[in-house]
């Protein structure tokens, strides 16, 4: 049996599926690298989206596969052996699901060097996003292998192909609001990550890995069966893997719609003092990262009580939610750049030290507040106050100068005394304006 | 007309028709049930255009190219005329729909997408055979429906199926590949099989 499987491998359409695939994998994964960069749950979640296009090439592959029998007119020929038929099939089965699987892992692989130096935090769930790919691909590939036996034309292949990407592409719009639905039969659907906390929960992959190999069973009967009878079994798989499936999902919007995985989230700290903490899922950007959060630290020590710990800000927008208000932590955006390094420090920096280290997630600001918290942070920065964004008014940032003048003509210890006041007010989404001017007391 | 009737038949033309034909029925009646737009997605546009030309790959060899060859006849304009034709039964299946319930247009894109698509299938006929022709086509145009890139020329270039159809650099692709395959098709014909796959 192995060896017939040897020379399935060799003979069928598995080596050029591989090599097809393969490329078509890693060309996606590196037209854009920044989508991935983040980490290894991001390259997994992110290889499953691409599914979009590699499972209806793998059911191509399939289709196309399938067409040999057909192509040099042998179908009467094998016909006439005494080996059945489904022990026949076993070969090409098992031959087309190593070739698909190996090209899926492969292409994982191939972005390995890319963020090995900074990519940490590898949790189980990352191995079994990838298995459950892995299984949609084995699905396409039989599903495919069963109608291109079926209808043996030279257009099954690519029309299959079409109508696979078809189907991906209308199960989001198709299920409305009912997201688990197509969490279940799109094996792509909601892996685009919104944040690099997200994931997906343990029992969602389950209810996926259930109707895929569901499929894959359908599709390995369809192949094998000889009478129309067996073909119509075929559905029985498909519909108790679908009911099983639905029966597994959960429903709740926090593993559906906003999955994010509070391990990743937890602080991981640098050593030595002040305290600089990112998230798990940074942690590799540490050593980048403290020494930018240290920077600002010594920037804000001007203050009177002063912060002294530097988190990462972990807030996502779905689910809303915000690490909570400390006056001694400062909150550190931290974005990754498509090499995988923390992008942008001199930006990190400035919009530590412009907020004054203070989180101000959830307060509705007012147009007073703006110019006052400007002019506080660029007296921190020791630079008269800009403004990067062209929409905004001009009168904002000219008060914003007027305000930092006004504080430069004060004594130091005055300016870190108001200063510290604008900061704990913000903190308390207070109002901010008039804060900074007044009488030197 | 003897002639031509033979040769129809022994490229097997009437199925790759009607396979042409239900592609259309099966997409322009999904589009008549299931929007409300008269004007087709563009997606679902370039999509046909990629299921009829694979439809029209069949067509692109015979069942004994090497006998065929020996025949004392002028190939290259036959086979060029060939293509034409593919090109006009593509485009004018799509345009037919036009004046119906379910538009797939603009006929710009449709006759750019159809030209270069079969331009790009009839390179890959010459060059690994006409069963194999569509890989690239079907791998390409699929990626660039899904991720469509504009603004730098390059990755116009490489998306430029799913361009809008005013496009230059997409259409300047298009002509390229159309008339490239064209003329590698009409003077090289069909890639030499291995007799195993003779029957298609």
């Amino acid at each position: 049996m192995s060896r017939i499987l040897g020379i399935e491998l060799r003979r069928s359409a598995a080596a050029g599926a591989v090599l097809m695939l393969l490329l078509a994998g890693v060309i996606l994964l590196y037209v854009a690298p920044q989508r991935w960069s983040p980490g290894w749950m991001s390259v997994v979640m992110i290889q499953r989206e691409y599914l979009v296009l590699l499972w209806p090439l793998a059911l191509a592959v399939g289709a196309w596969q399938s067409r040999r029998e057909h192509r040099s007119n042998v179908a009467e020929l094998f016909a006439s052996t005494a080996r059945p038929r489904a022990q026949r099939m076993m070969p090409t089965l098992g031959a087309l699901a190593i070739a698909v699987t190996c090209a899926y892992l492969a292409t994982v692989a191939a972005v390995v060097p890319w963020i090995i130096g900074t990519a940490r935090y590898l949790p189980a769930t990352a191995f079994v996003i990838a298995a459950v790919g892995a299984l949609a691909m084995i699905a396409a590939a039989w599903l495919g292998l069963a109608f291109g036996r079926l209808l043996p034309h030279v257009v099954t292949a690519p029309a299959l192909a079409v109508a696979g990407i078809g189907l991906l592409m209308v199960i989001p719009v198709a299920v409305r609001h009912r997201e688990w639905l197509a969490l279940i039969f799109s094996p792509m659907f909601g892996m685009g990550q919104y944040t690099d906390y997200q994931t997906v929960y343990g029992r969602v992959s389950a209810a996926q890995a259930i109707w895929l190999a569901a499929l894959a069973g359908a599709g390995a009967v369809l192949l094998a069966s000889g009478s129309w009878r067996t073909r119509v079994a075929a559905l029985l798989p498909a519909i108790l893997g679908a009911s099983l499936a639905i029966m597994v999902i959960p429903r709740d919007d926090k593993f559906v719609a906003t999955p994010v995985d509070p391990v990743a989230q937890e602080q991981v700290c640098a050593e030595g003092s002040p305290q600089v903490c990112v998230s798990r899922v940074h942690s590799g950007l540490l050593p980048e990262a403290a020494p930018v959060a240290r920077q600002a630290l010594a920037l804000l020590a001007k203050l009177p009580d002063p912060p002294t710990t530097v988190h990462e800000d972990t807030t996502t927008y779905y689910p809303a939610t915000s690490p909570p208000r400390q006056a001694e932590v400062v909150l550190m955006r931290i974005t990754v750049d498509e090499h995988g390094h923390l992008a942008d420090k001199a930006h990190i920096l400035h919009e530590m030290v412009t907020t004054l280290g203070a989180n101000t997630d959830g307060c509705r600001g007012t147009s007073s507040s703006v110019p006052v918290m400007r002019a506080a942070g660029y007296w921190l920065l020791g630079r008269e106050p800009a403004t990067d964004d062209p929409e905004e008014p001009p009168e904002v940032n000219a008060e914003a100068v007027k305000l930092w003048q006004g504080l430069r003509s004060l004594p130091e210890k005055e300016v870190a005394a108001r200063v510290s006041t604008v900061r704990r007010a913000a903190m308390a989404c207070e109002d901010l304006g008039g804060l900074l001017t007044g009488r030197a007391q | 007309m003897r002639w031509l009737a033979l040769y129809l038949r022994s490229r097997r033309v009437p199925i790759a028709l009607a396979a042409a034909a239900g592609s259309t029925t099966v997409m322009w009646s999904l589009w008549s049930i299931f929007s409300n737009e008269r004007e087709v997605g563009a997606p679902m546009v370039i999509l046909t255009v990629l299921l009829l030309v694979a439809a029209i790959t069949a067509t692109l060899a015979g069942p004994d190219d090497a006998l065929e060859r020996t025949a004392a006849l002028s190939w290259p304009p036959r086979r060029a005329a060939h293509l034409l034709a593919a090109l006009a039964v593509v485009a004018g299946l799509l345009l037919a729909t036009l004046v119906t319930g379910a538009r797939f247009g603009p006929a710009w894109l449709v006759i750019r997408d159809a030209a270069g698509l079969l331009g790009l299938t009839a390179l890959g006929a010459v060059t690994i055979g006409a069963t194999r022709s569509w890989f690239l086509p079907l791998g390409w145009t699929l990626a660039s429906i899904v991720f469509p890139l504009s603004g730098v020329k390059s990755s116009e270039i490489l998306t430029w199926q799913s361009q809008i159809p005013g496009n230059k650099t997409a259409a300047v692709t298009a002509a390229l590949l159309g008339v490239g395959g064209l003329i590698a098709y009409a003077v090289a014909g069909p890639a030499r099989r291995a007799p195993a796959e003779a029957a298609l």
